[in-house]
């Protein structure tokens, strides 16, 4: 396993980001006021870099999706990617895992390394690799089974079925879902609200105890209240998994992430730094023009 | 101010209309009598055949009376107030009623197999031997949970393969030796031990997982068990073979009580079930009744000797039994030879087949080559099961094999593209969730696809085999029998079908078969389709609700 | 706080015997692959039905005209295996054709009317009545309609006073039109639904009134789709055996008459089949050559009505 940088000091008076509003200031862009960065108790520094991409291209038939994309994603914070529709972050987020693989006409040019191994590579077994990293849709897509049956779909997929009672628990105290379904694990996963078919699907993914969890839009077909449980509940995954979202909703991206990628038009990954920089005082001019809302 | 153009304002409204909503009104009504002839001519004559066939005119005003009072009535009236103010009890009426009737048809099948083909000493050295290689199964399970790829497959095998095959010639089959063995055992006991025995076990699982209690299990295996025994005791008092009896009255018993529990235990439109009561116990009233005061009922052609008799000179006697047996037979190997290549093409076709590259070229042509099959006309499917099977692989002529895999063949592309629609209705966002998993393309065929499709395969299968159940043409080609006097033992017998004997009896001129038994004959045929058609559009409907 | 746990976070996972995501895992793969071969071998079985079709029928089909010239069968028009050896299938194709037409004067019009009534002017509810009615009679045997014909509507068409014998042609060809209304029926209300709602609005808003709007606007959008349903129909009513069998008789006659037996290509075959035929002789081997002649015709005209259909589908991309 090659490390890149990874001087895990001791914490204590490393900078924790924007613990308060008054260091937002420094600079203020016009209509920054409208973003609010939240607090976070994570630690940057240097970390760990679990996902790196290198001059990643991807192209459905003749259409390029994505454009020599170069990031390294650190491990166990939350990372959002954000842009305008069609950009390509649902492509990126697809080729880590790769289920781009699905779609005939999907090809994929440049690396894209998950532990320093290239996913790409010919001795790599993408059912194997999905194993070790969940996904988590736009729209919940629980299975037409019992709560218990979608929590641990993937626990008896892998074959590792001890225990598989405490299994399911934990995964769904995680997923803040045990308390609403603790007595209802037989009724179906397709009975419960959309927030909570959301947190179910969440519960699934962690119960096989990923690496990564890669995240497309998870809330933005849940109505607000919904929402922000979800939000709530990323902030804590990333305690223990690397969470990587793509979202629409800026205010969001802002909220929860520790570090955002802006991907702007023909798949371009245009700037990608700690969110704070990134809301504050972005350095390149179209992600200023698309955070204060010019145009997207 | 005032209009000018002449004769504008007049055209908008008034009675200047009149031509064109007349023209409107009959062709609409043109098309509604269009529509309503074919269909009522077809009903016209399915009514004509039911009068030919039961004769309801030549029975006593005084049956008429007893059944309509004592069952009718009652019945239809308890209809007509559920369509009226209970819609939901009315639906499950109307499966409690039509459970029983439904489940007696299966069940006499099963019952006819087992007195031509599988006598019940065979049934009992198969079903403990199946028991065996399902209990090494079960051993497995548990002792090694997490085998190597092909170990749990191997082992399986290897039982099955002691069980029923042997060493030839060194050492016997369990199933032969259980044969030899257990010859002093009389057939009730036979049958009840290896047909009431596993569906009581059955039910008693099935029980104890929607209880959750071991308890309510245990008593759903001993009152299924009992009601075997139970039917053993009665049968001398109702004129069947004891060992039948517990096949058909298990088969009866079983759904309908499982239905029952089920509305029971959900405790909506409980109030249903009052219309079964309403009817069966109404028609054994009835019977009673009509017992007591001496009523004849309707001298139908279609009886007990017409459904149990063979064909004969004598119009009185003729019975279409071997023929039904014979439809049977053949069902069974369609069942068994065309339901899973059509299902696995269809998963094939659907689930792994690649859109575009020099394979995906390969399987449009093999979808339209599907397409194509299904209007090839069914005699030249005939000529293929002749030239095929009995010129060039030498089976017999007109054996029960040879017509099962001719009529397979001819229902495969229907089956095919059937089992495809209901595999594509299975939402994508599914399939998503279980590749992003990391489950392997066929888990997630057999853990997600399959388990969703399964009503819609189901659905198309059932119609798919209705239509085969009625075919004539392919079965005169491969020299299926005109008349067969005992129904065929094995599967390589010759013998009739349904239809074809249909068609013998077609060109006997007399007016008593012309007009009588060849309308049981057909209504017979219709019967079985209409409760296959009946089952299959139950399941759709069902499993579309939800 | 959170580097140290994610350092035992990593080294928890690594305890535990997780299979790398390289290089490993061949059996599974194994697995997979042969389930997937099987299942293309189930699939691909339909391509080996079809050749044996075509072999089957070309091998004795060849056969058969080696001992009767081609010419003598396609032109002759005299038909009298048994008695004369004589293969002329002209009288044959003549039956067929006549049963053909006369079915679809009848399915044409019900078929072409069901579909617009069914499409334009039903409620839902009696759709829901009129649909499954039509579906019943889909479901029927054919030797049930050819039971019917002979049993029911030849008495019938006689107390009309119309001269027919027990055996003949109207009887079975309406009741082939009956049988094949459905499919008729049901294609052609499917290629009407397509039609965009966005074209009637248009013509409603012009001031069409509904008989305008469903002859002139609906139907010809539609018109490729009903006509390929006009070909499947007949192609099914030419295939068509067991009505024609029991209910139109066993004598083929050059110019079909309407009130007397006739028999088809397919009446003829079973003829032949049920007769007692030597394996070699020329009469078995003539049921291959009719079953050839049916087989291409019936063939090229589901491709056509594939070709015709794909084009109406075309024109709503």
């Amino acid at each position: 396993m090659s490390n890149e940088n990874v001087t895990t000091s001791d914490t204590g008076t490393d900078t924790d980001f924007q613990t308060d509003d008054d260091q937002s200031i420094a600079s203020p862009t016009p209509g920054s006021e409208a973003v609010e960065t939240g607090e976070s108790t994570r630690t940057t520094g240097a970390t760990h870099t679990v996902i790196e991409s290198r001059d990643l291209d991807v192209y459905y038939g003749d259409t390029q999706a994505l454009q020599n994309v170069s990031i390294q994603i650190p491990e166990q914070q939350v990372t959002a990617m954000i842009g305008p529709s069609g950009c390509g972050k649902s492509t990126f987020l697809r080729c880590i895992n790769r289920m781009n693989d699905l779609i005939d006409a999907a090809r994929v040019e440049g690396d894209l390394l998950f532990q320093g191994k290239n996913v790409y590579d010919d001795d790599v077994d993408p059912v194997a690799l999905r194993r070790r990293i969940g996904m988590v849709f736009q729209q919940p897509n629980p299975f037409p089974k019992s709560i218990y049956d979608n929590v641990a779909y993937g626990l008896k997929l892998q074959g590792r079925t001890e225990n598989l009672d405490e299994k399911v628990e934990h995964a769904l105290k995680q997923a803040a879902l045990w308390d609403e379904v603790k007595d209802q694990l037989d009724e179906s996963g397709l009975d419960l609200s959309g927030g909570q078919q959301q947190r179910l699907c969440i519960a699934r993914a962690i119960a096989v105890d990923p690496e990564v969890i890669l995240m497309d839009e998870p809330a933005s077909a849940l109505d607000p209240v919904a929402t922000s449980q979800i939000e709530d509940l990323i902030d804590e995954l990333a305690e223990d998994y690397t969470v990587v979202i793509v979202t629409h909703n800026m205010q969001q991206a802002a909220r929860i992430s520790d570090k955002t990628a802006v991907f702007l038009t023909g798949g371009e990954l245009v700037e990608f730094d700690d969110t704070g920089k990134i809301f504050e005082n972005p350095d390149n001019d179209r992600v200023e023009d698309y955070i204060t809302g010019k145009f997207g | 101010m005032a209009t000018e153009t002449p004769g504008r304002d007049e055209s908008w409204y008034g009675a200047g209309e009149e031509v064109d909503r007349i023209r409107g009104a009959a062709f609409k009504w043109a098309c509604l009598g269009a529509t309503l002839f074919g269909i009522s001519m077809v009903f016209v004559l399915l009514l004509y055949v039911a009068v030919d066939a039961i004769r309801p005119f030549s029975a006593d005003a005084g049956w008429y009376l007893a059944v309509g009072l004592a069952a009718v009535v009652p019945t239809v009236a308890l209809l007509a107030y559920y369509v009226r103010r209970d819609r939901e009890a009315g639906w499950v009426g109307a499966t409690a009623t039509a459970l029983p009737a439904f489940c007696l048809l299966v069940g006499s099948g099963v019952a006819i197999l087992v007195i031509e083909v599988f006598p019940p000493h065979e049934w009992f050295a198969v079903v403990p031997a199946l028991g065996a290689v399902v209990a090494v199964w079960a051993v497995h399970q548990r002792v090694r949970p997490d085998p190597v790829e092909f170990e749990r497959f191997g082992v399986v095998a290897l039982a099955a393969l002691v069980a029923f095959v042997g060493v030839p010639g060194a050492v016997p089959s369990l199933e032969a030796a259980l044969q030899s063995a257990l010859l002093w055992l009389n057939w009730p006991t036979m049958m009840l031990y290896s047909f009431a025995g596993p569906i009581a076990l059955a039910t008693g699982i099935l029980i104890a997982r929607r209880h959750e209690s071991r308890r309510a299990g245990a008593v759903a295996t001993t009152l299924t068990f009992a009601a075997g025994v139970v039917s053993i005791l009665l049968a001398p008092a109702v004129g069947v073979d004891d060992y039948l009896l517990v096949v058909v009255a298990l088969s009866v018993a079983v759904p309908t009580a499982l239905y029952a529990e089920s509305v029971l235990r959900s405790g909506e439109n409980v109030s249903g079930l009052a219309l079964p009561v309403v009817a069966y116990v109404g028609i054994a009233v009835a019977a009673v009744v009509v017992e007591t005061y001496g009523f004849t009922g309707p001298a139908a052609w279609l009886d007990w000797e017409f459904l149990t008799e063979p064909h004969s000179r004598f119009p009185q006697r003729a019975g279409i039994y071997p023929a039904l047996v014979g439809s049977i037979m053949m069902m069974l190997v369609i069942v068994v030879s065309a339901f899973p290549v059509g299902v696995a093409a269809a998963l094939y076709l659907e689930e792994y087949a690649p859109d575009n590259g020099a394979t995906g070229r390969v399987v449009s042509i093999i979808e339209m080559n599907i397409g194509n099959l299904a209007g090839v006309p069914s005699v030249v499917y005939g000529l293929l099961g002749l030239a095929l099977f009995i010129r060039y692989a030498d089976m017999n002529t007109g054996s029960v094999v040879v017509g099962g895999l001719t009529v397979g063949l001819l229902i495969l592309p229907i089956v095919i593209i059937s089992a495809q629609e209901a595999i594509r209705a299975v939402p994508d966002s599914m399939r998503q969730a279980s590749y992003g998993m990391g489950a392997t393309r066929w888990q997630t065929v057999r853990n997600v696809v399959l388990p969703e499709a399964i009503p819609g395969i189901l659905t198309g299968t059932i119609l798919a085999f209705g239509r085969a159940i009625g075919e004539t043409a392919p079965l005169l080609m491969i020299g299926a029998a005109a008349v067969v006097f005992n129904a065929p033992g094995a599967f390589t017998e010759q013998f009739s079908a349904m239809p074809r004997q249909i068609f013998a009896w077609s060109s006997e001129p007399s007016a008593e078969f012309r007009h009588g038994v060849l309308a049981a004959g057909v209504v017979t045929l219709l019967v079985v389709l209409l409760s296959m058609n009946a089952a299959a559009i139950l399941i759709r409907n069902r499993y579309q609700r939800r | 706080m959170s580097d140290a746990s994610a350092d035992d976070r990593r080294a928890e996972r690594e305890d535990r015997d997780r299979p790398a995501f390289a290089g490993q895992n061949r059996v599974r793969s194994v697995k997979e692959r042969a389930i997937e071969w099987l299942l293309f071998g189930c699939a691909a079985l339909s391509v080996v039905v079809t050749l044996a079709i075509i072999a089957t029928l070309l091998f004795d089909a060849i056969d058969f005209f080696t001992r009767v010239s081609p010419v003598a069968f396609f032109t002759g028009t005299n038909w009298s295996p048994k008695i004369d050896q004589t293969y002329g299938v002209l009288p044959l194709l003549t039956n067929t054709l006549a049963v053909t037409a006369l079915s679809a004067l009848v399915a044409v019009p019900v078929g072409t009317a069901s579909a617009a009534y069914l499409s334009e002017y039903a409620s839902d509810r009696v759709r829901s009545i009129l649909k499954p009615a039509l579906e019943v009679l889909a479901g029927i045997p054919t030797v049930v309609y050819g039971f019917f014909a002979l049993v029911y509507l030849t008495p019938a068409l006689r107390a009309v006073g119309l001269p027919v014998s027990t055996f003949n042609l109207l009887s079975a060809s309406i009741m082939v039109g009956v049988m094949i209304i459905p499919m008729v029926s049901s294609l052609s209300e499917d290629a009407m639904s397509a039609v965009p709602d966005s074209l009637r609005q248009g013509a409603y808003g012009l001031g069409a009134t509904k008989f305008e709007v469903t002859t002139g606007v609906v139907i010809p959008a539609a018109v490729s789709g009903i006509f390929s349903s006009f070909i499947l129909a007949l192609s099914r009513a030419i295939g068509e055996t067991m009505i024609v069998v029991v209910a139109g008789g066993m004598s083929p006659k050059l110019i079909p008459s309407l009130f007397e037996s006739s028999q088809p290509m397919t009446a003829a075959m079973v003829q032949l089949a049920s007769s007692d035929l030597a394996g070699d002789g020329a009469a078995y081997q003539a049921l291959f050559a009719i079953g050839l002649t049916l087989f291409v015709i019936t063939f090229s005209m589901n491709v056509v009505s594939n070709v015709v259909a794909a084009r109406y589908r075309e024109e709503y991309r």
